[in-house]
């Protein structure tokens, strides 16, 4: 704790000279009671002031809540309060109107600062959440699915992403869906077909050197958004 | 350490530290980018692999067959399935080892890549997770190559570099190897202008050095100036210009008894009637312009040596010439020719001439005595006539052809010798070195000949080269036998021989040991006539570390600043400054002057021809390192 009351004075005072604005939203997060401290998360919180204004902040102030709110959950209930807190607060849309380019996968911060994003934004942020929450990784997967809509008689099938966790390592896995804001089990979801499941393993070690040093990360997608993750200010 | 390598130096480790964090610079790129590679082979692969197998029946037999090709095709260390409950499904390992890369290298410079990893579905069930590697022996291969390439390109890049290094490095410092030698020739006394290089720094010191020697050679200059001068009223007559009495009895006598010249010679005296009808006639300007265009002629020769010996008395001294009726019949012809047709309208009856024959050792007083009385029976023979008395029928004649023979016959059987003669120090007698001296017996039992007997006609059958080498080997030989310094003469014509010199320096090199005890003396007429010989010479026999002198100095020394370049050890004053120097007050402040001004430049000084004991001290007082001549004892006689 001292540690903490050492870091907010120093950022207080660093930022005396800066907006009003700032600063009451600084002293109001500070007088919310944060135990979620983390330096990293008071970063990403100040860049999202910086970047996105006032709302967005007040999105990660709640988001942070959420999160230490839902710490000493089990793993169930912490599923059910990040799927709602993500599929309430933000609006889904495309990447090509939200981005302006077809395919862009956003990290929490900048998924947060927008409030809307497609479905690998919504899989990405929740498991990221839930990586933050200690839900084991090898029980998360990333799931690309092939989706059907509409009714059984015009079959409109469509590209998605959905986020499972693993109960058993061998049984199915319940899905955390950006369209639908209950969770369900992969059985139930005959609307959905897996087609391949990925996560950070071998990737995100943890300990391990920053990935921003090998510039090869940003040419994988997924490589790209983890090291953003990992600048924006969220430590795993 | 010299500056020159203490630049080696810097320039090494300067290469070698660039060369070297440039090598492990590259090799650390190599590696990161090695490893990339590596890096995204792994992922591609098992991404691409696990998405392969998702999509499949997972029945054993197809399993082992996509892992299998994909292994036995591709360059993995292993492909390895794990189930989800930790259970291995698949193994695949690479067992060969098939590169030789030494393993301190991988060791040094180890690859960490992380290996790829992906899942494989089966449905909505985790099938397992895929882990590869990529093998990195030919990653550790290549790197090892380039190594290797780098390091052989870095050896003949420093060589090359070393190389232009030295030329460079020579171009650099040459104009200060310059500004060396100057420095060491200043301190040896030796005052030579260098160049200017181009390198600023060094410009400066050049300047300053150069002009430090300007303003020494200046000061030397006018120093000279002043005692030549002071030498010309001393010993001069002022309005013809010719020696005045006392100096050309000095003279005349050092020719008659010195070794430079042969032991006869002829004596002209020329005797203008009556000075004052001569000044009633002509006025005081007009006779003095009569007197002056005499002297003229007369000091227009080569060898002989002219002086006014009092009012209307002219003495010209031919040492070579030992006919006196040829002497005066020459010296008569020129006046008749020359001379006398200006006058003679004014002054018909103008002079007498005489010439008399003088024998070595002869009194200077009998020999004037014979000049007056041959004046008296000139008288008799009528105005502007000339008489010279019989002469004896006792002297040497040899013809020149014969001459020849005997001389290279003196050469191969050895009848040249030396003489040695003291030189010492002060008056207390202490040996300086020992002058050697020609001599020649023309057969067994003959009387020797002094060197001015026969040099003059070796010279003139150029058989002096030959000779003055056997006197450098006699002079070997000598200081072999004995302790102490020696002193031999060169010729003048044997200095200009280029060969000579080349041969000297030879006889000279294989004699390291008795070489430096080897003192070389050029007369210095010879010297003032073939400066650039002289000066090649000296510089070559004191790289060999032999002393050079110069003899007989102080006849035209003053009209060659050249001296303060050549780096002489000593020099040997004239006899005729010497002789009579107690009752000679103007001589002795010349050669207070001569001697100041030869210890500036780092010589000693020695005076020749010292007649008299006497003579000694009073010598020392003027600043004389040495002595030498007939008045001279030596206290530790060999």
């Amino acid at each position: 704790m001292r540690n903490l009351n050492l870091y907010l004075l120093t950022m207080l005072s660093a930022l005396a000279g800066h907006l009003p604005v700032r600063l009451i939203s600084l002293v109001l997060a500070a007088g919310l009671g944060w135990t979620l401290a983390q330096p990293g998360l008071d970063r990403l919180q100040l860049l999202a002031q910086q970047r996105y204004g006032q709302p967005a902040t007040e999105t990660v102030i709640s988001w942070r809540h959420m999160l230490e709110e839902s710490r000493a959950l089990p793993d169930d209930e912490k599923l059910k309060a990040v799927n709602q807190f993500f599929n309430r607060r933000i609006r889904f849309n495309a990447d090509q109107a939200v981005w302006g380019m077809p395919d862009y996968w956003a990290t929490p911060l900048e998924f947060i600062g927008r409030a809307q994003g497609d479905c690998e934004d919504f899989a990405i942020a929740k498991y990221i959440s839930l990586l933050m929450l200690g839900v084991p990784n090898d029980k998360l997967r990333l799931i690309y699915v092939r989706a059907r809509f509409g009714g059984s008689l015009i079959l409109n099938t469509e590209a998605h992403m959905v986020l499972g966790y693993y109960v058993d390592p061998a049984g199915d896995p319940i899905i955390l869906d950006s369209l639908l804001n209950s969770i369900r089990p992969a059985a139930a979801r005959t609307d959905l077909t897996p087609i391949f499941s990925f996560n950070s393993q071998g990737l995100w070690v943890p300990g391990a050197p920053n990935l921003g040093a090998d510039p090869t990360a940003r040419l994988s997608r997924w490589r790209d958004v983890l090291d953003r993750i990992k600048i924006d200010g969220i430590q795993l | 350490m010299s500056l020159v390598k203490q630049l080696w130096l810097a320039i090494t480790l300067v290469m070698l530290s660039a060369f070297g964090i440039s090598l492990v610079v590259n090799v650390y790129s190599s590696r990161q980018y090695l490893e990339q590679q590596l890096q995204i082979k792994n992922i591609d692969n098992a991404t691409s692999l696990a998405l392969s197998l998702s999509q499949m029946e997972k029945d054993p037999p197809t399993l082992e067959l996509m892992v299998s090709s994909q292994f036995d095709i591709g360059h993995y260390r292993f492909i390895r399935i794990v189930a989800p409950s930790g259970q291995t499904l698949i193994e695949k390992n690479y067992e060969g080892k098939a590169v030789d890369v030494p393993q301190w290298f991988v060791n040094l410079i180890p690859l960490r890549v992380q290996n790829g990893q992906a899942l494989i579905q089966e449905g909505w069930k985790q099938y397992g997770t895929l882990t590869l590697a990529s093998h990195d022996q030919y990653a550790y291969k290549s790197l090892w190559d380039g190594t290797r390439q780098l390091l052989i390109w870095f050896l003949l890049g420093g060589l090359l570099t070393g190389l232009l290094g030295m030329t460079l490095l020579r171009f650099i410092t040459r104009p200060l190897l310059d500004v060396v030698a100057q420095a060491q020739a200043l301190a040896e006394r030796r005052f030579k202008t260098v160049n200017e290089p181009r390198t600023p720094e060094l410009r400066a010191v050049t300047r300053a050095m150069n002009h430090m020697v300007g303003l020494l050679k200046t000061m030397f200059a006018e120093e000279a100036q002043r005692l030549e001068t002071l030498r010309d009223r001393v010993n001069h007559d002022a309005v013809t210009g010719l020696a005045n009495r006392e100096y050309f009895l000095s003279q005349l006598g050092e020719i008659m008894s010195g070794e430079q010249h042969g032991s006869t010679g002829s004596l002209v005296i020329i005797r203008l009637d009556d000075l004052n009808k001569l000044n009633d006639k002509l006025g005081h300007q007009g006779a003095d312009r009569l007197l002056r265009s005499l002297g003229d002629l007369l000091h227009d020769g080569q060898q002989d040596y002219a002086g006014r010996l009092k009012g209307g008395e002219f003495a010209v001294v031919y040492p070579s010439q030992d006919s006196a009726a040829q002497a005066a019949q020459t010296l008569h012809a020129r006046l008749l020719q020359d001379w006398l047709p200006q006058w003679q309208a004014k002054c018909p009856d103008l002079f007498h001439l005489v010439a008399v024959r003088y024998q070595r050792h002869q009194s200077l007083g009998e020999l004037l005595a014979q000049a007056d009385q041959a004046l008296a029976q000139a008288q008799a023979k009528g105005q502007n006539n000339w008489h010279a008395p019989e002469e004896g029928s006792n002297k040497l004649t040899i013809p020149a052809e014969q001459w020849r023979s005997l001389l290279t016959d003196a050469i191969r059987v050895g009848r040249l010798s030396l003489a040695w003669f003291p030189v010492v120090k002060g008056a207390q007698g202490q040996l300086l070195h020992r002058e050697g001296s020609l001599r020649l017996q023309t057969e067994t039992a003959a009387p020797l000949l002094t060197a001015g007997d026969f040099l003059p006609m070796a010279a003139k059958l150029k058989l002096t080269a030959p000779i003055d080498l056997e006197v450098v080997r006699m002079a070997l030989n000598g200081l072999r036998g004995s302790s102490g310094d020696m002193a031999v003469n060169l010729s003048s014509e044997s200095i200009t021989d280029f060969s000579f010199r080349n041969q000297l320096g030879e006889l000279l090199q294989a004699q390291p040991a008795l070489r430096v005890r080897l003192l070389f003396e050029v007369p210095e007429f010879g010297v003032a006539r073939h400066f650039e010989a002289f000066q090649d010479l000296t510089q070559r026999l004191k790289s060999l570390g032999c002393r050079v002198g110069i003899k007989y100095f102080g006849q035209n020394f003053l009209e060659s600043g050249k001296l303060a370049s050549l780096g002489l050890d000593y020099i040997k004053v004239d006899p005729g400054y010497v002789r009579g120097i107690g009752s000679h007050s103007g001589n002795q402040e010349f050669l207070t002057g001569l001697c100041t001004m030869a210890h500036t430049l780092g010589m000693l000084v020695i005076a020749a021809g010292v007649e008299q004991g006497q003579d000694l001290a009073l010598l020392e007082k003027l600043g004389f390192d040495g002595m030498t001549g007939p008045g001279v004892r030596r206290t530790d006689q060999v």
